[in-house]
């Protein structure tokens, strides 16, 4: 299959005063035609970052030092800005956090649809625009400020937005992280059969593991700037490799016992200065050994899946007689 | 047994929208009963619009009920501002929201203590640094301000302020839903802690309901401003009675075996019948014509017309 996204060991840091913080530290991705790939892991595990860098979007205090990352095979950081330009409008769809501040507070909704919308038969767009997302009162919504809608309809409108160019991959970061409970699933049924629809490849960041499980194929965790575990949902999620997978999804609310207690993971996420010897996790792990402080683990695989830790074949040997959780 | 910390007897809350000439009115509460013990955490689940932050209100003397009664510590609530000064505080959903952006974190927490003029500056400054400590937060973290703190530190920060005063009854309103699965445990074991230590009450509402269910003693679900499901914390591990908490239970994935969705239907509940009849798969010709009450039925108090057949065969 061909990948639509690619990135191989791409470091990146901001500077800032105080000095220098690592963003992503050697992060490896790959999301190919028409996956469903869920990202997840805690805040300031990169998450965010990977998928601003996919279509350059950074802060201009970031600094890029090493590693690939190329989108329909073109290498994002080497693009000169008209380039840039096409491959923003063209190839990526990014759908944000908070649809109200994505949208442009003083531009009315049906202006800021046809600016993306190239070409002529502009009504008749708009409306079945508007419909495929599931908004049906065209006239009104055309005619409204982003500050008259509710959260969930100006989702659904920076979808539509997102979508209008047919992008080869579709961004979602924390979609639905702002939006109520209710409409949470709406939002994240509609982002799905779209992406299915037109054949696009989703990139869904969450921390919701569970909406990850229902509907992403495939699933990478990050953690420190890495991916650090990658494969198909069920398995990552059904025995987890990587120490750090599995007390993410031990710390979730749903799978307790009666009386019983979840476990949140102790110590906090590592903010790296520059690259770090030894892995990231080792200081909060309850399988380190004196290695893992010392070597920097490397991208293993098992199967369909890549593992970054030091005791990756120990854990899966021991697990390859266990059936899944 | 003494009186609960707090107790709603047929609380009823009507808004009122549009011109005078043609006022439209909105239903949020009708008729809930509900009481909180000391050192009980009651849980409130339900969809968005169901009326639980309208509760949440009502239970802080914050909305007066247009028909019923609230009861604080078994009298009738005082609606003078400062007559239970420092007995009730909340912890809400966005601490970025909640907690001013100008001032330190330490100014931030001792505030309630500086309105109700309790303690000297001393005093105050002392018991910030133990609350911050006991939060889970180291003390120098008082000269910050919050944006120079994490998701999970300004929840930390937002409980601390809740605590200062030793309130009794503290309503926590989607208090981690913002947050990460991580800081999410961290914070719910914190606020089971908390409250074994200090007893204080709590009403805990959150549209998630593997939250809820790990927090609290007893869940009352909410829908259309009602109570249609009301039980203990861990009859919400199994299968639930009512159609529409199943719903919920499926929502969040805890459902081993789901059963035929409820629909998405637009606009106001019917008037008459259950408020569910025109979103429930399992409505029956009853279901639209009489409202079923809230009836015990196991160790539950359900209101459903159909509520027995769901019942695990003894």
């Amino acid at each position: 299959m061909a990948a639509v996204a690619e990135i191989d060991s791409l470091v990146l840091e901001f500077r800032s005063r105080s000095g220098r913080v690592r963003a992503l530290d050697g992060a490896a991705l790959s999301v190919g035609d028409g996956q469903r790939v869920g990202l997840v892991g805690e805040s300031g595990s990169g998450k965010s970052t990977l998928a601003l860098a996919l279509g350059r979007l950074l802060p201009p205090n970031a600094e890029h030092l090493e590693g690939a990352l190329r989108v329909n095979g073109k290498s994002v950081f080497e693009l000169d800005h008209a380039a840039l330009r096409g491959l923003r409008r063209h190839e990526l769809g990014y759908v944000f956090q908070d649809p109200i501040g994505t949208l442009d507070p003083t531009m009315r909704i049906g202006r800021q649809i046809e600016a993306v919308l190239a070409g002529t038969g502009k009504t008749a767009s708009i409306a079945s625009l508007l419909a495929s997302v599931g908004l049906n009162d065209v006239r009104r919504i055309v005619r409204s400020f982003p500050h008259e809608m509710s959260g969930g309809m100006a989702q659904r409108v920076s979808i539509a937005i997102a979508i209008a160019p047919k992008p080869k991959l579709l961004i979602a970061d924390e979609p639905t992280a702002s939006l109520d409970a209710s409409i949470r699933s709406q939002i994240l049924d509609l982002l799905v059969s779209l992406c299915a629809a037109h054949g696009m490849a989703l990139l869904l960041l969450s921390h919701d593991l569970r909406a990850i499980s229902r509907y992403c194929e495939r699933v990478a965790v990050m953690y420190g700037g890495r991916v650090i575990e990658s494969g198909l949902t069920a398995d990552v999620f059904g025995r987890p490799l990587h120490p750090y997978t599995e007390a993410l999804l031990r710390a979730a609310p749903g799978q307790e016992r009666i009386g019983g207690r979840i476990e949140p993971i102790p110590g906090l996420p590592p903010v790296l200065a520059g690259r770090i010897e030894g892995c990231s996790f080792a200081p909060r792990c309850t399988f380190a050994v004196d290695e893992c402080r010392t070597r920097r683990p490397e991208r293993t695989d098992h199967g369909d899946r890549s593992v970054v830790c030091l005791r990756a074949t120990e854990r899966a040997d021991a697990m390859a007689g266990v059936p899944p959780a | 047994m003494s009186a609960p910390v707090v107790e709603l007897k047929a609380a009823e809350v009507r808004f009122a929208s549009g011109p005078p000439w043609a006022k439209r009115h909105v239903h949020a509460l009708r008729g809930i009963d509900l009481a909180i013990g000391k050192g009980e955490t009651l849980g409130l689940v339900g969809e968005s619009g169901s009326g639980k932050s309208t509760t949440g209100k009502v239970c802080l003397g914050l909305q007066r009920p247009i028909k019923g009664q609230v009861l604080f510590g078994g009298a009738p609530f005082i609606y003078r501002r400062r007559a239970l000064k420092g007995a009730l505080a909340a912890v809400l959903q966005h601490p970025q929201w909640s907690l001013n952006p100008r001032l330190h974190v330490g100014t931030s927490v001792a505030e309630p203590l500086v309105i109700n003029g309790m303690g000297t500056t001393r005093e105050r400054g002392a018991a910030v640094a133990a609350m911050l400590e006991r939060v889970g937060l180291e003390p120098a973290l008082a000269k910050r301000l919050p944006h120079q703190l994490s998701g999970g530190q300004r929840q930390r920060v937002a409980i601390a302020r809740a605590l200062i005063t030793k309130p009794r009854f503290i309503v926590f309103d989607e208090a981690v839903s913002a947050l990460d699965v991580s800081v999410q445990a961290q914070i719910l074991n914190l606020i089971r802690e908390l409250q074994h230590e200090t007893g204080f009450a709590a009403l805990f509402i959150s549209h998630d309901l593997a939250a809820v269910r790990y927090v609290a003693d007893r869940v009352a679900v909410m829908y259309a401003g009602e109570i249609v499901e009301f039980a203990s914390g861990a009859t919400f591990y199994r299968r639930a009675l009512h159609p529409y908490t199943r719903g919920l239970q499926e929502a969040s994935e805890l459902l081993e075996e789901p059963d035929a969705k409820l629909m998405d239907v637009a606009g106001q509940p019917p008037s008459q019948g259950c408020a569910l009849s025109q979103r429930c798969p399992l409505v029956i010709e009853r279901c639209r014509a009489e409202r079923p009450p809230l009836r015990p039925l196991g160790d539950d108090l359900v209101a459903c017309h159909r509520a027995r057949e769901a019942l695990p065969a003894a």
